[in-house]
């Protein structure tokens, strides 16, 4: 190779003019190849859901968009919805940033354990919590016996309450990194300049925080109003949109009324996710850097002390119970109902073996999504053409989207001819894929923003095309982020409910619809078996991401700006 | 303590009672002993800085001061009240953080006016102080920009008013200087001090930076590993350093082993022999004995350098010339002798020329040479 060349980018190593445009533009083929595949397995869904709730036996048609906005049940779930999304998210927020302020601003000895315990429910599926509640306080459950009462643990109560212990660790998260992002000597200078404890809380430290809570808001809110499991266990006759949508399609087979119904809950999260990723992009006070420090504990006025340890106590008690007696009731046929100590609901045949079929989805999922989330983020960050913004967007939505939607698109759009996907693997594996593709994706651009572009300049001025450094620098340096799309895509996918409940046939059950209908039938003891089965493997794959993470970052050093 | 630097501190009975006291402070941080015993007294109107190299205790020490981090064990009495147990906003210390820490989400005018507010003081007296504060700082057409639209050092003027705003007993500054460019430095240390000196406050600077260390203090403590090494005015420490740390820290230095072999009591002159010959020097030190063996600390601009390797003459060394890079005000000669190697700093090199091709040289060691006593 001519040293004179080297200095020259990619196109310097190939020699024909062919070999020289793809060489080139490789990552523009690579984008569209990648932009076909969201197109089919992400927008095609979603349109087929739209077009559905528009077409009726002899065309386009707005009788059922008619219907729902006439009839007063549709309406009540409507409302009950947006109501359960606004509770939950006042609840959560409330919640989550008295744990985060106690993790950030209180006693050393507190903030470990306290962490340990707000991200806790990260590791049960969601409808964990509507299994603990319909164990404690269901109408054969152990305080309802115990205290002989009569209660309805059924409907909009039972259903705010499983999901607020749902989301704690996600409201958590989110206020304990704008917490940890906000410079401790800005609190430091208020308190230095004479002010109070309440006094930096309701000058500083909210004032600062509130972008950040605004999205974390949003974000709760957006989930809570697309999560299906608490409000189809618990929901009793109480209407909600995503379990109603459910009902609708497996019930009485009605496509049409189902997609009006995934279209009116699609609507506030797509206006939600364009808000949030576009509107508050960067709507952060930026303060000038110095070391970053941990802040250290303050002598907390009781003011304030008492009711955050309250509010912390209370729902890291709650966490706990919901966990120690899922794991309880696991060990007998009904807890406090039959009273024999068995082992049998762990050896349950069609539980294992839907655990069985969930590993295996999950793991051709994960493999999919990792690959495909690795190169979706290579082609967002370096690619330079048309439209990578709108690939960014899509790939990400995912994530946004209530599952119950994506399951009936999956439903409407590959349940016929050209691509019948229906009855088996693919479909619920496909599905996970593209639901969750975003934290793969995330993972693979946060990677990328870290490693400068000259190290892939530099690899090309010594000769190398692109292809070369793709496989030999780009690869290698992303494989965290693979493993951690992996990782992440498998244990979502594994505890996943809400679009895979569409996408199951018969004889090919999932765990997690397994405990949705044993908890729907009383199999209280195989429902809670199976759900700490699910709860270890979560386990197992949050420790192997930990220990990844924690190795990576020495790694990650190195690609880093030099100081 | 003799008295150097700035003047005025001395006036009567009142005055001469220290502002701070530190007494044997002690902190750790689980097992970590980070301070380990510092005691120190600052008198009113001093401006002392803690200089250091990173992880020797000082942002800690101001911190403690500050009220920021409780200490593990000792005193910090401010104006003879004991403060240990006050929490900062009950202490009269106010603090400027490296980063300034200016709130992003409000003006100039409420940054600066923040603390009166807090403190309850009446609207009208609020303005009319934040509008002396601002103009204190030249910067009294600025009261409405927001934060971020101000340039480095004017954030750095405006946390400086911040933390004037309640005439606070004790200023302290953390590594004030250290998010500015270099030229703007040099500009704000000489304001910060002016303005420290008309206001008589007694402050506290924290810096790794020797140099503005020296420029700016009447007095440096030099830490390191949580312990003072040393107190004294700029010129002490540079020139009488008390050990081969500090003289290394606080400017580059040669060293060269020998003994004391003569003392001449009423001149005090000495002569030390070394492995290259004997070099008669002239004691300021009390402490130096017939026999003792000492190290020299040769400063880099204390050593005359000239061409051609004549006739020996006293305290005059030969050697050879390995590099010689003229920088305009200066050249800096690197020069062997025997096995050691000499950094020289030769001031306005005019003959440069001759020095570029020379390769003999003499280097001829002051007479005022500091000396380290080495242990046995």
């Amino acid at each position: 190779m001519a040293t004179a060349e080297l200095s020259l980018k990619l196109q310097a190593s190939s020699g024909s003019k062919i070999k020289d445009f793809i060489n080139a533009n490789l990552i523009n083929i690579l984008a569209a190849l990648l932009f076909l595949l969201l197109a089919f397995f992400l927008l095609y869904p979603i349109i087929a859901v739209l077009l559905k709730s528009f077409r009726g036996p002899s065309g386009f048609t707005l009788k059922y968009y008619q219907a729902f906005f006439s009839k007063n049940y549709y309406f009540q779930s409507l409302y009950n919805t947006l109501l359960l999304g606004v509770i939950n998210t006042v609840v959560c927020l409330v919640i989550g940033f008295c744990l985060a302020y106690m993790t950030t601003r209180g006693p050393w000895i507190l903030r470990k354990p306290l962490k340990i315990i707000a991200l806790v429910p990260l590791i049960a599926p969601p409808y964990l919590f509507a299994l603990s509640l319909i164990i404690l306080f269901g109408r054969n459950g152990l305080v309802t016996r115990m205290f002989d009462l009569h209660w309805q643990l059924y409907g909009f109560g039972g259903v705010v309450i499983s999901q607020t212990l749902a989301f704690i660790p996600l409201a958590y998260m989110m206020i304990e990194s704008t917490l940890m992002s906000l410079n401790p000597n800005l609190e430091e200078s208020a308190y230095d300049m004479g002010a109070s404890e309440a006094t930096i809380l309701r000058t500083i430290t909210i004032p600062l925080l509130a972008p950040g809570l605004l999205k974390a808001a949003l974000l709760i809110f957006v989930m809570t109003i697309a999560e299906f499991g608490n409000a189809a266990i618990l929901g009793g006759r109480t209407p909600f949109l995503a379990p109603d949508t459910y009902t609708m399609i497996t019930g009485e087979s009605d496509f049409n009324m189902g997609s009006v119904l995934s279209v009116v809950l699609i609507a506030p999260c797509i206006l939600i996710f364009f808000i949030h990723n576009y509107l508050l992009e960067g709507k952060t006070f930026t303060t000038i850097g110095g070391k970053p420090v941990a802040s250290e504990p303050r002598k907390i006025t009781p003011l304030i002390k008492v009711p955050f340890v309250i509010i912390t106590t209370v729902a890291a008690g709650a966490i706990f119970i919901c966990f120690a007696v899922v794991f309880a009731a696991s060990f007998y046929k009904i807890l406090g109902v039959t009273n024999k100590f068995i082992l049998t609901n762990y050896l349950d045949f069609t539980s294992n073996q839907a655990i069985y079929n969930s590993i295996r989805v999950s793991f051709v999922a994960a493999v999919i999504g990792a690959i495909i989330g690795v190169l979706l983020a290579y082609v967002i960050v370096r690619g330079k053409f048309f439209g990578r913004t709108f690939i960014e967007m899509v790939s990400l939505s995912g994530f946004a989207l209530p599952g119950t939607v994506l399951g009936i698109g999956y439903l409407l759009a590959f349940s016929a001819p050209p691509l019948k996907l229906t009855g088996g693997i693919m479909i619920l594996a496909l599905n996970c894929v593209f639901r969750f593709l975003a934290v793969g994706v995330e993972a693979g651009i946060s990677k990328l923003h870290q490693i400068h572009i000259e190290i892939e300049e530099a690899s090309a001025d010594l000769g190398a095309s692109f292809l070369t450094t793709f496989s030999r620098i780009v690869l290698p340096i992303m494989f965290p982020a693979f493993i951690a799309g992996f990782i992440y895509t498998f244990m979502t996918a594994i505890v996943s409910l809400s679009a895979v409940v569409f996408l199951v046939s018969p004889g090919f059950e999932l765990a997690a619809v397994k405990i949705f209908d044993a908890a729907v039938y009383g199999e209280i003891g195989i429902a809670s078996a199976t759900t700490m089965k699910l709860v270890l493997i979560v386990m197992i794959c949050m420790m192997i991401l930990n220990y990844i993470s924690n190795k990576t970052r020495l790694g990650s050093g190195i690609a880093k700006k030099p100081a | 303590m003799k008295k150097k630097g700035v003047a005025g501190y001395m006036d009567s009975e009142e005055n001469e009672k220290p502002m701070l006291i530190l007494k044997d402070i002690h902190k750790f941080y689980g097992t970590n002993e980070v301070l380990k015993g510092v005691s120190l007294e600052v008198k009113r109107g001093e401006l002392v800085t803690f200089v250091g190299p990173s992880g020797c205790g000082k942002t800690t020490l101001l911190r403690l001061i500050g009220g920021f981090t409780d200490i593990s064990s000792g005193d910090i009495i401010l104006d003879g009240q004991r403060i240990n147990d006050l929490p900062p906003n009950l202490r009269d210390t106010r603090i400027c953080f490296q980063n300034y820490a200016l709130f992003p989400h409000m003006t100039v005018a409420e940054n600066v006016g923040y603390g009166l507010k807090i403190n309850k003081w009446p609207k009208g007296k609020t303005a009319a102080r934040v509008r002396e504060l601002l103009e204190m700082v030249e910067l009294e057409a600025f009261g409405d920009r927001m934060i971020d639209k101000l340039s480095g050092g004017q954030q750095q003027r405006v946390a400086f008013a911040r933390a004037l705003s309640l005439e606070p007993k004790v200023l302290l500054l953390d590594e004030p200087l250290s998010n500015l460019d270099a030229n703007l430095r040099l500009v704000m240390r000489e304001e910060i001090r002016k303005l420290q000196e008309r206001l008589h406050i007694t402050t506290v600077f924290v810096t790794h930076d020797q140099f503005e260390a020296m420029a700016i203090s009447d007095r440096l403590v030099v830490m390191k590993d949580g312990r003072i090494e040393q107190v004294g005015s700029p010129i002490d420490i540079y020139e009488k350093p008390a050990n081969e740390f500090i003289a290394g820290f606080v400017g580059y230095v040669n060293f060269m082993d020998g003994r004391i072999v003569s003392i001449e009591e009423k001149t005090r002159d000495a002569v030390i022999a070394t492995e290259y010959g004997k070099i008669g020097i002239t004691l300021q030190q009390d402490d130096i004995n017939h026999g003792d063996d000492v190290l020299m600390v040769i400063r880099p601009e204390s050593v005359n350098i000239s061409l051609d390797c004549g006739g020996s003459r006293q305290n005059v060394l030969c050697g050879s010339l390995k590099t010689y890079m003229y920088a305009g005000s200066i050249a800096k000669c690197t020069v062997t002798i025997g096995d050691r190697t000499m950094i020289i700093d030769q001031y306005n090199p005019r003959d440069a020329q001759h020095f570029k091709h020379a390769e003999k040289v003499e280097v001829e060691i002051p007479r005022s040479v500091h000396l380290l006593k080495k242990k046995k």
